[in-house]
């Protein structure tokens, strides 16, 4: 019984094991990692929430007083900082389980405030190393734009661009930021880059220049179109010029009409495109948009009315050196913001070649309006002289003046320009050189004569001729207009033979561009019976009359007094003839 | 003595209007060529003078021309139409003046209001009158305003061009007055001509019949 019972309960034992082993093994391999799972899912809320030490707890020391608003540290240089730090903003920081000496390790209570630092920046720079204790390089090189920013000598702080207690991460700005603030988290921060001559590049935007800028309204890719929010190429130019004239680009997208004026003007060469701009002729100052206008700061034109701030003035320092101390230039210096300045006689962009052109004569009358009604009341022919001598000629005392000879067609009143001479004559730009001077001393009358006279037998239906005008010798002169009781008001300065003016002659060829190709022509061209031919639209009363008639009229008078001499000596002499055929017929009177 | 009357009043007043007229346009205009060995006035008042004198003498022309041209008197600058003749006259009258006035011949030609001059001075002053003052009138004129001008000036071949025709004819007609002015001498006596331009009556010996 006893065995059958064992066997019985053995039996019995055995099925239960077999039958309840695998749930409750099924139970325990599952119902564990379930209730392990359900209690870390009941525990995280609790952990979540659970009361962690914020800054005010694990700071509570510095918090104490750096939590109170107003806090500031004044540096040597006199630049102060606020160092009130807000709870609530680091406490969303992924450095909220940071202590305030995990970053500020040179703190300590005992010697606090510690450094006193030379200024604002010193000290970030300084508090922003310890980024780097973490942050290892090869995090910081993991994109190439934060490579090369961080990798820089003089890289900017890590807190310009992330924050400080307020760190963030760049992915985490964008949704917060505008376009423009976006790209300006980074270029507000003074970086530059060091182009492949060395040259540095300032990559820092002032915000405020920005804003007060014409183009305020503008997001930053309208102008940087291969920069977004997600794209940020890394870009390398040669030089700073290069990076001039590659930016100004940019302008043409807007300014079409600038952009062909700067095509017509001097500053442009038309066998290069917009952008290289007088590159060709090897001139880096050439000026591009930019090197007017700025980058960012691209203002109205009121913004160049300062005497200081002339773009022109990168080149043209001489000439600027002349201009201060001209009526107009002392008129500007004086508050006299209506004063000429360069753009106001030479215009922004459509600068041309001045010698020769009517443009800069528009410019003055475009001022001084109704003034060949003021010199009609003194000066006889005012509209020729006005036509004949430029303005600078006699309102720039002192001054060297010569006289240029400009062919032009009078059919059209246009100048008759290099490329149409020496395509007409069949030559090149040498072969007219050599014409030119055939002689090694200046351009002869007879030269001249025939170079007119071939033009007008080639020249189809061209009536050319040389004009002549009365002018400053070099540009700069003409910048130094004095006051009107200074300007040349004597006739005899011009109309006499002898005046310097006409000492100077020079033979001005204007070139398709505008600009002039210059040849020494003798004085003598100027009284010369030839230029009855060639510079018949040219005469100065006295100054350049005819040699010759000088002679013929010496002949004529002679002439005219020597016919009564001779005719009275033969009356003289003969009178002993006269006197007898009067006796003569007195005699056969008294006969008769 | 007779007395011919030759010089309407017009005509007189015509004639030294013209005379005082050239003088002060030579002056002038000898100054405003060669300044640099003339120096009796500014160019300036030279110019003004010049300017004025010369419209004065345009309007003396006119009044010359409209006077001669309706009183008919125009006719004594104008040579015969018998080529032959008046090919004869300028012989005998070159002839007289080169060889006659010499030997005490009388002068072949005797002035009249009708026939003023002899057949030289006719021709002379046809081209003075008729061809050289307009021409030295008109150029004046041009150069006095090259701008209100500039289309004629231009046509006229330039402003050089105006000018050398203007001096050109100055210095013939400088030329001439001389020998105006020694013509004038040749009359009855020295002053006879000179006389008449005052008086308007030319003295003539009775015995010639003139």
């Amino acid at each position: 019984m006893f065995e059958e019972s064992s066997e019985n309960r053995a039996g019995k034992g055995t099925w239960g094991f077999i039958v309840l082993g695998p749930i409750f093994g099924m139970l325990y391999v599952c119902l564990l990692p379930l209730i392990g799972l359900m209690t870390l899912l009941l525990a995280l809320p609790e952990y979540a929430t659970a009361k962690k030490p914020d800054i005010l707890e694990k700071g509570g020391m510095c918090m104490s007083c750096h939590a109170s608003q107003g806090m500031t540290k004044v540096f040597k240089n006199n630049e102060k900082l606020s160092v009130t730090v807000r709870p609530g903003d680091f406490k969303v920081t992924v450095h909220s389980s940071l202590n305030c000496t995990d970053c500020h390790q040179k703190i300590s209570l005992e010697s606090h405030p510690g450094t006193v630092y030379e200024s604002r920046s010193a000290f970030i720079l300084e508090a922003a190393a310890a980024c780097r204790t973490c942050h290892p390089d090869s995090q910081l090189n993991a994109k190439p734009v934060h490579a090369f920013l961080t990798n820089k000598a003089n890289a900017p702080p890590c807190t310009g661009c992330h924050g400080a207690h307020s760190v963030k991460r760049i992915a985490e700005l964008k949704p917060a930021l505008t376009d423009n603030q976006y790209c300006l988290t980074c270029h507000r921060q003074r970086i530059s880059t060091r182009l492949s001559n060395g040259e540095e590049l300032s990559l820092f935007i002032d915000q405020s220049l920005l804003s007060a800028s014409v183009h305020n309204k503008h997001s930053c890719s309208d102008c940087h179109s291969e920069f977004s929010r997600d794209s940020h190429p890394v870009r390398t130019y040669g030089s700073s010029r290069a990076h001039s004239i590659a930016v100004s680009q940019a302008c043409m997208k807007c300014h079409a009409d600038k952009i062909k004026a700067v095509r017509d003007s001097i500053h442009y060469n038309p066998s290069f495109p917009v952008g290289e701009i007088m590159v060709s002729e090897g001139n880096p100052k050439a000026p591009v948009c930019t090197d007017c206008h700025g980058f960012h700061s691209v203002g109205p034109r009121a913004t160049f009315d300062t005497l200081s701030g002339v773009p022109c003035r990168k080149c043209h320092e001489d000439i600027f050196k002349v201009y201060s101390k001209s009526v107009h230039g002392m008129a500007r210096a004086n508050g006299q913001h209506k004063a000429p300045l360069c753009s106001s006689c030479h215009f922004a962009h459509d600068i041309t070649v001045t010698a020769m052109a009517e443009k800069i004569k528009s410019a003055c009358l475009g001022c001084h309006k109704g003034i060949e009604a003021v010199h009609k009341k003194w000066l006889p022919n005012a509209g020729l002289h006005m036509s004949a001598v430029a303005c600078a000629a006699c309102h720039s005392p002192n001054s060297g003046r010569g006289i240029y000879l400009r062919l032009e067609d009078q059919t059209t009143g246009k100048p008759f320009t290099e490329e149409q001479v020496t395509r007409l004559l069949g030559t090149t730009y040498e072969g007219l050189s050599r014409k030119m001077n055939a002689h090694g001393e200046g351009i002869g009358a007879g030269e001249l004569w025939s170079i007119v006279q071939q033009l007008n037998e080639k020249g189809t239906n061209a009536k050319v001729t040389f004009f002549g005008k009365l002018n400053v010798s070099k540009g700069v002169e003409s910048h130094q207009l004095a006051f009107k009781k200074q300007a040349v008001k004597e006739c005899e300065t011009c109309h006499n033979k002898n005046s310097d003016f006409f000492k100077s002659v020079t033979v001005a060829i204007v070139k398709a561009d505008g600009k002039l190709s210059r040849y020494t022509a003798r004085p003598e061209v100027l009284g010369s019976m030839f230029s009855l031919l060639s510079l018949r639209q040219f005469y100065v009363i006295g100054a350049t009359r005819l040699t010759l008639l000088d002679w013929l009229g010496i002949l004529m008078v002679a002439g005219g007094m020597m016919v009564p001499m001779a005719h009275i000596t033969v009356r003289i002499l003969t009178s002993p003839i006269r006197e007898a055929r009067k006796q003569h017929e007195l005699r056969k009177g008294g006969k008769r | 003595m007779k007395k011919v009357y030759l010089h309407p009043l017009t005509v007189r007043i015509w004639h030294w209007i013209n005379a005082v007229s050239f003088v002060v346009l030579i002056i002038t205009g000898l100054q405003l060529r060669y300044r640099e060995v003339m120096g009796i006035m500014k160019f300036r008042d030279a110019v003004d003078l010049h300017n004025l004198v010369g419209f004065v003498l345009i309007f003396n022309f006119l009044l010359w021309f409209v006077f001669y041209l309706f009183s008919g008197r125009i006719k004594v600058y104008i040579p015969p139409l018998n080529l032959k003749k008046f090919i004869v006259g300028c012989i005998t009258q070159a002839r007289y003046y080169g060889y006659g006035i010499f030997i005490g011949e009388a002068n072949p030609h005797h002035s009249t209001a009708d026939n003023k001059f002899n057949p030289i001075q006719q021709m002379a002053y046809l081209v003075i009158m008729l061809v050289l003052m307009p021409l030295q009138l008109v150029s004046g004129l041009l150069l006095w305003d090259t701008k209100t001008f500039g289309t004629w000036i231009s046509l006229a071949g330039g402003i050089k061009v105006v000018d050398t025709v203007h001096v050109l004819i100055f210095l013939g007609l400088t030329s001439f007055i001389f020998i105006h002015l020694y013509l004038v001498t040749l009359g009855e006596t020295p002053v006879t001509h000179i006389k008449a331009m005052f008086t308007g009556y030319e003295e003539l010996k009775e015995e010639r019949g003139h």
